[in-house]
């Protein structure tokens, strides 16, 4: 008896072993660059690398999406109920989300069953500028990666929500926090940093995905050295920008900011990360004189050594919180018979930039916003024209040297689009963009940095323009800059865009609905009310020969935390914490 | 295949019927041995001794000790738990052949409640040590005391550690103290955060033993082994690895 125990044993031990070696392959890099053709799985952010968050799938359509319904829906629980603005993943039927407070979530995608939890236990000294968000993982091999609010990248089993490793980013006690969804290429896992608000240095950095051991840092303000891991050796890897204290003044680079606070995004043609840079530290810009590079740039990053390849800044010396993190998305388009290998971003400034992805050249810019006051529009470089009298005062020249004048600028401080990323549709070839229509009343103040304390030297308030909506979603063609069609939104929108080949996109409102609308014509085909804001960005995969749909529902974010004037517009609106998951009836 | 799941059956049924009945008569037992020894063959065994204070003036923190240093040199691993407590399991040690089955902690506990120490000898065999805690309760569901000061945050995983001679036996007691809040998950709102692996190596790398803790382990966990060895000749040779389950590693050379 006990023999044939035995050997039972073993062959089930070898069975098992056989099953899970196939699982075990789990995400590969090649799945990740095809992520956006593959529709059985979602394993980037962005739905594929260039997030353009288009998928081809087409049976939910504008003909068939009045009878798509929720299949279920999963609560995160806890008290803990704050912003959710995370993209979940799905790969083998189970997806992947994270939850305010560095939590992490594996569900059955088909019964929405919970498979296992993570929640990271944080210092109570974690500084978040906006809220204690999350915006999704990344997934490699079999391992569920994330960054938390104390700044590490955590690798957790796929399996069983167990870490398998974890690396110290930054520390947070100086203001670094990570939210954005790392991304993987060629088995390294990208991040960025947040904190902006703390006078902290950007940068981005590389670890090997599978064991968590760093490869190289990038610095994204001038004058700070990177460096590359060669045989386990810190080697030095360039000073960004040549050598410091050419764009800024003094000492100010030590503490300048330029937060990577939102990721970024991958092109294989270029073999280029994209990456957006924050705003400089502090945000009274008269301190700092000069371009103060790199902030609120898009940066172009070689993936295998951190190099810097090229540089676009929408906001030479910003003075009002022009972060310029916003993804670049990359896409073709057919020009005078050639193919022009471009890519686009919507930044907080209020215009979108189309640029030659390839070198960085400008293309074209436009604004996606009805007003802008601080600049008079763009140079052939795609420079802004300053309009001098609305940077907000010096606070030096005042009477008593403690406030200076204030304006009133548009975009508000919280941009003409914030961090929702918007969706490219390859069928319509429009961008869908979710911005908001609000100005600011803007002051500067003198501020000195101090390590962990915030460092702004600014004053704001922040104010709608319209009566009827501030949030605006807008279908704007990148050959031209027309807008082709709108949506307004009473409250600001704060999710991100996913476009469809079934010539729909989607988008979550504060107001908590899930809505749907002709890609084309802009006419809404779909609501669902989904019990509490949405800030959360939607994704659509197939599954047993039926299309899904899911989007997380939990409203937070910046807007309450920041809201002025505007919080009257979303004091209403309640907290949850769930992710929604649609599909059509079975016929 | 299912003969041979009607033969394990018959066998186990036949063990549980001659063991004997639970000496502390706790509503848990059929419940905890199922969780932890499953339908392997046990006996209570007054050998084990489960050291404990009659009253847990703190429940937050109540010593403990388990000595089995009778089964010596047979035991595969010793399984402590709580009937009584929501999570029961305590921890598991691994000894190597060379220690000295004896190890102390302090844990947490929710209510009055018998407490297990269950250890596998090599034959397969399970001999259960037993002890009743009489305690007021709630020291599970109580937040960490670090939980209301930051200090824990920058000190997490710092170790104390202190050896001396044994007494009454050849051989040398390590005694440790670790800085960590051992969240359980059960306060509202502190998600569980807790030391889950203590390895003590020799200079041989070889795991002379080896824990596995649960949430209900104190918070600041102390810890102390006792080893077959000599003091003079053995100092700074040892070294302590720990990981919690937030993946934070902690070293320090005893």
């Amino acid at each position: 008896m006990k023999k044939f125990g035995g050997s039972f044993a073993v062959t089930a031990l070898v069975t098992a072993m056989s099953v899970s070696g196939i699982a075990q392959a789990g995400v590969t890099d090649k799945d990740i660059m095809q992520d956006q053709m593959t529709v059985e799985d979602v394993v980037s952010n962005g739905l594929g690398p260039r997030g353009q968050r288009y998928s081809p799938l087409d049976m939910i359509n504008t003909d068939t999406v009045q009878d798509m319904r929720p299949v279920w829906a999963f609560s995160f629980g806890g008290e803990k109920q704050r912003g959710q603005e995370s993209q979940p993943m799905v790969k083998d039927g189970v997806m992947y989300v994270t939850a305010s407070y560095s939590r992490v979530f594996a569900v059955d995608t088909r019964t929405g069953d919970e498979l296992w939890e993570y929640n990271a236990r944080l210092p109570d000294g974690i500084m978040p500028c906006c809220d204690v968000i999350n915006r999704g993982v990344a997934l490699y091999g079999d391992l569920v990666i994330f960054g938390t609010l104390d700044a590490k990248l955590v690798a957790l089993d796929a399996k069983t929500g167990k870490v398998k490793w974890k690396k110290k980013v930054a520390d947070y006690k100086e203001g670094y926090s990570i939210t954005a969804a790392p991304i993987v290429v060629d088995g390294k896992i990208i991040t960025g940093v947040s904190g902006g608000e703390f006078g902290i240095v950007g940068k981005v950095e590389a670890y090997d995905a599978t064991t968590g051991k760093i490869l190289w840092t990038r610095p994204t303000v001038e004058g700070h050295m990177g460096y590359i891991w060669k045989d386990g050796k810190k080697v030095e890897n360039g000073i960004s920008g040549g050598k410091a204290g050419e764009t800024w003044p003094g000492d100010l680079w030590k503490s300048g900011g330029a937060a990577t606070w939102l990721g970024g995004t991958y092109d294989p043609d270029t073999k280029s990360l994209f990456i957006g840079t924050g705003n400089p530290a502090p945000w009274n810009s008269h301190m700092r004189p000069g371009d103060n590079l790199f902030s609120s740039s898009r940066l172009a990053i070689d993936p295998d050594t951190g190099k810097i390849k090229w540089h676009f800044q929408t906001t030479p010396h910003d003075g009002w919180d022009y972060d310029g993190v916003n993804e670049l998305i990359s896409f073709d388009y057919k020009e005078g018979g050639k193919t022009v290998k471009a890519a686009a971003t919507a930044d907080r400034n209020g215009y979108m930039y189309v640029l030659n992805r390839t070198n960085g050249d400008y293309i074209r810019g436009f604004p996606f916003v009805d007003e802008i006051t601080w600049a008079k529009g763009l140079d052939k470089q795609g420079r802004p024209i300053y309009n001098e009298s609305i940077r907000p005062g010096n606070p030096t020249a005042s009477e008593d040297g403690k406030k200076g004048s204030s304006v009133r600028a548009v975009p508000a401080f919280l941009g003409g689009k914030n961090w929702m990323p918007m969706g490219f549709s390859q069928d319509t070839g429009l961008f869908y963009v979710p911005s908001n229509e609000w100005a600011m009343d803007i002051w500067n103040e003198p501020t000195a940095y101090k390590k962990g304390a915030a460092y702004l030297g600014a004053g704001f308030t922040i104010k709608p323009m319209n009566d009827s909506h501030i949030g605006v979603l807008k279908a704007m063609d990148p050959k031209t800059g027309k807008e082709v069609w709108r949506y307004q939104n009473y409250a600001p929108l704060w999710g991100g865009v996913l476009a469809t080949a079934g010539n729909l996109v989607f988008i979550g409102t504060p107001e908590g609905y899930l809505k749907g609308f002709d890609a084309k014509t802009g006419e809404l085909k779909y609501e669902f009310n989904t019990g509490s804001g949405i800030v959360g960005s939607p994704i659509t995969w197939k599954q047993d020969g039926e299309q899904f749909l899911s989007i997380v529902s939990g409203w937070g974010g910046a807007v309450p935390l920041w809201g002025g004037e505007v919080a009257k517009r979303v004091k209403h609106l309640n907290q949850g914490g769930s992710v929604w998951t649609f599909k059509l009836p079975k016929s | 295949m299912v003969r041979l799941i009607f033969l394990t059956l018959l066998v186990a049924a036949s063990i549980v019927r001659a063991a004997d009945p639970d000496p502390l008569q706790s509503p848990m037992w059929d419940y905890t041995r199922e969780q932890f020894i499953g339908s392997a063959p046990y006996r209570f065994d007054e050998r084990i001794v489960v050291s404990l204070p009659a009253f847990a003036e703190n429940p937050t923190q109540v010593p403990l000790q388990i000595d089995a240093t009778v089964l010596a040199g047979d035991i595969e691993r010793i399984i402590v738990w709580a009937d009584l407590n929501p999570i029961q399991h305590i921890f598991t040690y691994f000894p190597h052949p060379d220690v000295i089955p004896k190890i102390s902690l302090r844990f947490k506990v929710q209510q009055g409640t018998a407490v297990r120490a269950a250890v596998l000898t090599q034959s397969g065999v399970w001999h259960v040590g037993s002890a009743y805690l009489d305690a007021a309760g709630g020291g599970c569901t109580t937040p960490s005391t670090g939980n209301a000061s930051p200090y824990w945050e920058s000190h997490l995983g710092e170790t104390r550690s202190r050896a001396f001679p044994l007494s009454s036996e050849e051989g040398i007691r390590f005694k440790f103290k670790v800085i960590h809040p051992m969240d359980t998950g059960l306060a509202d709102a502190i998600p569980e955060f807790y030391i889950q692996q203590v390895i003590l190596r020799n200079s041989r790398e070889e795991n002379l033993a080896r824990l596995e803790l649960s949430q209900p382990v104190a918070e600041n966990p102390v810890i102390s082994f006792d080893l077959k060895d000599d003091l003079s000749a053995r100092a700074g040779e040892y070294l302590l690895w720990m990981r919690d389950n937030n993946g934070n590693e902690f070293e320090k050379a005893l």
